[in-house]
C-alpha cells in the first residue's frame, strides 16, 4: 500500500494533560479510516494537530511525501486538504449555491481575474451537481443560515468536497443530524469517495455509521490508540468495550 | 410640502456622507471585529491631504483626491491595521477602543499643531445653483453628493456580491475559521476591508469638506453621527449603515427646520437611544450569538 497521509508519533500536551499521546497511523490514496473513542479521548485534538489548527508538541505529519506538520489551514487547503467541523461552519447570509462556490473559488485565477471573472468563477455547474448529489435543489437559492441543522450539515460537508480535495477530515458528520439523513450521508460519502477518489478520516460516535463506512477503524482512549484494524476486530476488542462501557 | 421635500432631499445628501463613514464602521466590524472611534479623523485627514496636494503641489482637485486616496490607503488602511489593530485586537475589543479614542485625539492635535487650528476653505466640487425637480428646488451640491455617494455604495455592493474577492471578503466576515479552512487568505481579505474603509473616508472627505471646511475637529461630528448611524441601522448589516446614515441626516434637517436648530445635533443621539432600548440589534440588524 502506498502511504498518502502518515501521522508519526504525534503528541499534544497541555501542561500535565496529554491530550494526544503518541498517535501513529497511515492512510493510502482513496482509503477511509474511522476514528472512534469516548468523549475527551483526544480525537478532535488529533484532527487539529494534523490540520494545523494547533501545533503538536512533538511528532510529524506527512502528506504525499511532504512534511506538513504545523502548516497553516491556508497552506493545507492549497495542498488539497479539507475538513469539516463538529459545529456548523456555513456562511449563513450566502445562498446554498454561493456557499459551495466560495468553498472552491480560492483556487481560481489571479488578482485581476478575481475582480473581473464571472461571479460563479466557472464553478456554477459543479456547484449545481453537488447540490443535486446532496438533494438540496429546493433550497439552493436560500440563505444557508435559514435552513435546518441537518441541511446546513449537508452543505458543510458538500463545501468540504467542492474543491475536489485529496484528503478530507470529517469531524462528527452525523452529530445533530436526523437519523433519516444518516444513511443518506453515508451513501453520499461512499459516492464521493468513488467519484472523486479522495481519502477520508472520519471522527464519529455513531458506531453503525463508522462500521458501515470505514474499512479501517482506530479507537482512541486517553490520547492513545487503543486498537486499530477492521471494524469487526475493533468492535470485538475487549479493551475497546471496557473503554466505552467500563469494567 | 415643497419645503418639506427640499429638507428631506438635502438631509438625505448629508446623510449619504454619514452613511459612507458608517459603512466603514460596519465593514471593519464585520471583517475584523474592529471598532474605530477615530473614524471621524479618518475623514478629516484625507481632507487635509487633498489641501496639501492642491496648495503645495498645485495638483488639480481630481488628482489631489486620487493622491489622497493612495495616502489614506497607505496610512489609514495598511498603517492603521498593522500598527494599531493587529497588535491590539488579540487582547480584545476594549484595548482597541481605547487606542482608537487616543488616536482620534492624537490626530486632531497633530493637525491642529502641525497645520492650523483655523478652518481652511476647500474648493467646491459641484457648481453653485439650484435644480428644479418638479415643485422642489435642490442644490447641485446635494444632487451631486447623493449621486456620488449612491454610485460608491452601488459599486461597493457590486464588488462584494459579484466578484470572487468580494465574496471571499463576505465569507471572512461571516465565518473566519471556515473561510481559512477553505483556503481563503483571511489576512489579505481583512486588509482589503481596511483599504476600502480608507477610500470611503476619502470620498466622504471630498463630499463634506466644501461645506464643513477643513478643520482639525471636522471629524468629531461626522464620526459620532456615523457611529450612531451604524448602530441605528444595524452594526452587522451594510444596508443598515446606509439606512441609519440617511435617517439621521433627514431627521436632523427636519428637526433643525421645524423644531429648533438647537436640537439638531441631538437627533442622532435620541434616535440611537430609542433604537438601543427597543431594537438593540438595529433597524435592519440581526441578533447574533457569540461563544463566551
Amino acid at each position: 500500500m502506498s502511504v498518502f497521509l502518515e501521522v508519526k508519533d504525534v503528541r499534544k500536551y497541555y501542561g500535565a494533560i496529554r491530550a494526544v499521546d503518541g498517535v501513529s497511523f497511515a492512510l493510502g490514496p482513496g482509503e477511509i479510516v474511522g476514528v472512534i473513542g469516548p468523549n475527551g479521548s483526544g480525537k478532535t485534538t488529533l484532527f487539529n494537530s494534523i490540520l494545523g489548527q494547533i501545533r503538536p508538541t512533538s511528532g510529524a505529519v506527512e502528506f504525499a511525501g511532504e512534511d506538513i506538520t504545523g502548516m497553516s489551514p491556508l497552506e493545507l487547503a492549497r495542498r488539497g486538504i479539507g475538513r469539516t467541523f463538529q459545529t456548523l461552519q456555513v456562511f449563513g447570509k450566502l445562498s446554498v449555491r454561493d456557499n459551495l462556490i466560495v468553498a472552491a473559488q480560492e483556487f481560481k485565477g489571479t488578482m485581476k481575474s478575481r475582480l473581473f471573472a464571472a461571479p460563479d468563477a466557472g464553478l456554477g455547474e459543479h456547484a449545481d451537481r453537488m447540490i443535486e448529489l446532496f438533494r438540496l435543489q429546493h433550497v439552493a437559492t436560500l440563505p444557508a443560515g435559514t435552513l435546518s441543522y441537518g441541511q446546513q450539515k449537508l452543505i458543510d460537508i458538500a463545501m468540504a468536497f467542492m474543491a475536489g480535495p485529496r484528503l478530507v477530515l470529517l469531524d462528527e458528520p452525523c452529530a445533530g443530524v436526523n437519523p433519516s439523513l444518516v444513511d443518506q450521508l453515508r451513501e453520499l460519502l461512499i459516492e464521493l469517495n468513488r467519484t472523486q477518489g479522495g481519502s477520508f478520516v472520519v471522527i464519529e460516535h455513531n458506531m453503525d455509521f463508522v462500521m458501515r463506512l470505514c474499512p479501517q477503524v482506530i479507537c482512541m482512549v486517553e490520547g492513545k490508540v487503543l486498537a486499530a484494524g477492521p471494524p469487526a476486530s475493533v468492535q470485538g476488542n475487549r479493551a475497546v468495550l471496557e473503554a466505552y462501557l467500563g469494567n | 410640502m415643497a419645503d418639506f421635500l427640499q429638507l428631506v432631499f438635502s438631509g438625505a445628501a448629508i446623510g449619504a456622507i454619514y452613511a459612507l463613514a458608517a459603512l466603514g464602521f460596519t465593514l471593519l466590524w464585520q471583517a475584523s471585529g474592529t471598532i474605530n472611534f477615530a473614524q471621524g479623523e479618518f475623514v478629516m485627514l484625507p481632507a487635509f491631504a487633498m489641501l496639501f496636494f492642491l496648495k503645495v503641489a498645485g495638483a488639480p482637485l481630481w488628482l489631489a483626491f486620487l493622491l489622497a486616496c493612495v495616502v489614506a490607503m497607505l496610512i489609514l488602511g495598511y498603517g492603521f491595521k498593522v500598527v494599531v489593530v493587529d497588535p491590539l485586537l488579540k487582547h480584545g475589543v476594549i484595548p482597541l477602543v481605547i487606542a482608537t479614542l487616543g488616536l482620534s485625539i492624537g490626530l486632531k492635535s497633530a493637525v491642529k499643531a502641525g497645520y492650523s487650528a483655523e478652518a481652511q476653505p476647500f474648493p467646491a466640487i459641484f457648481p453653485d445653483g439650484l435644480l428644479a425637480l418638479g415643485t422642489i428646488r435642490v442644490s447641485y451640491a446635494d444632487v451631486g453628493t447623493l449621486l456620488v455617494a449612491g454610485l460608491i455604495v452601488v459599486g461597493l455592493q457590486l464588488f462584494l456580491n459579484r466578484t470572487l474577492t468580494g465574496r471571499a471578503m463576505q465569507a471572512v466576515a461571516q465565518n473566519t475559521e471556515s473561510a481559512r479552512v477553505l483556503g481563503i487568505d483571511v489576512k489579505q481579505m481583512v486588509l482589503y476591508t481596511f483599504l476600502i474603509n480608507a477610500v470611503l473616508a476619502s470620498v466622504a472627505a471630498l463630499l463634506v469638506t466644501p461645506a464643513y471646511l477643513a478643520k482639525f475637529d471636522m471629524g468629531d461630528s461626522i464620526g459620532l453621527k456615523a457611529f450612531y448611524a451604524a448602530i441605528i441601522g444595524g452594526f452587522n448589516q451594510t444596508r443598515g449603515a446606509l439606512l441609519g446614515g440617511v435617517l439621521v441626516g433627514v431627521l436632523e434637517n427636519l428637526m433643525g427646520a421645524y423644531v429648533s436648530p438647537a436640537y439638531k445635533e441631538g437627533v442622532a443621539l435620541m434616535l440611537f437611544l430609542v433604537v438601543i432600548i427597543f431594537k438593540p440589534e438595529g433597524l435592519l440588524g440581526k441578533a447574533e450569538e457569540r461563544k463566551v
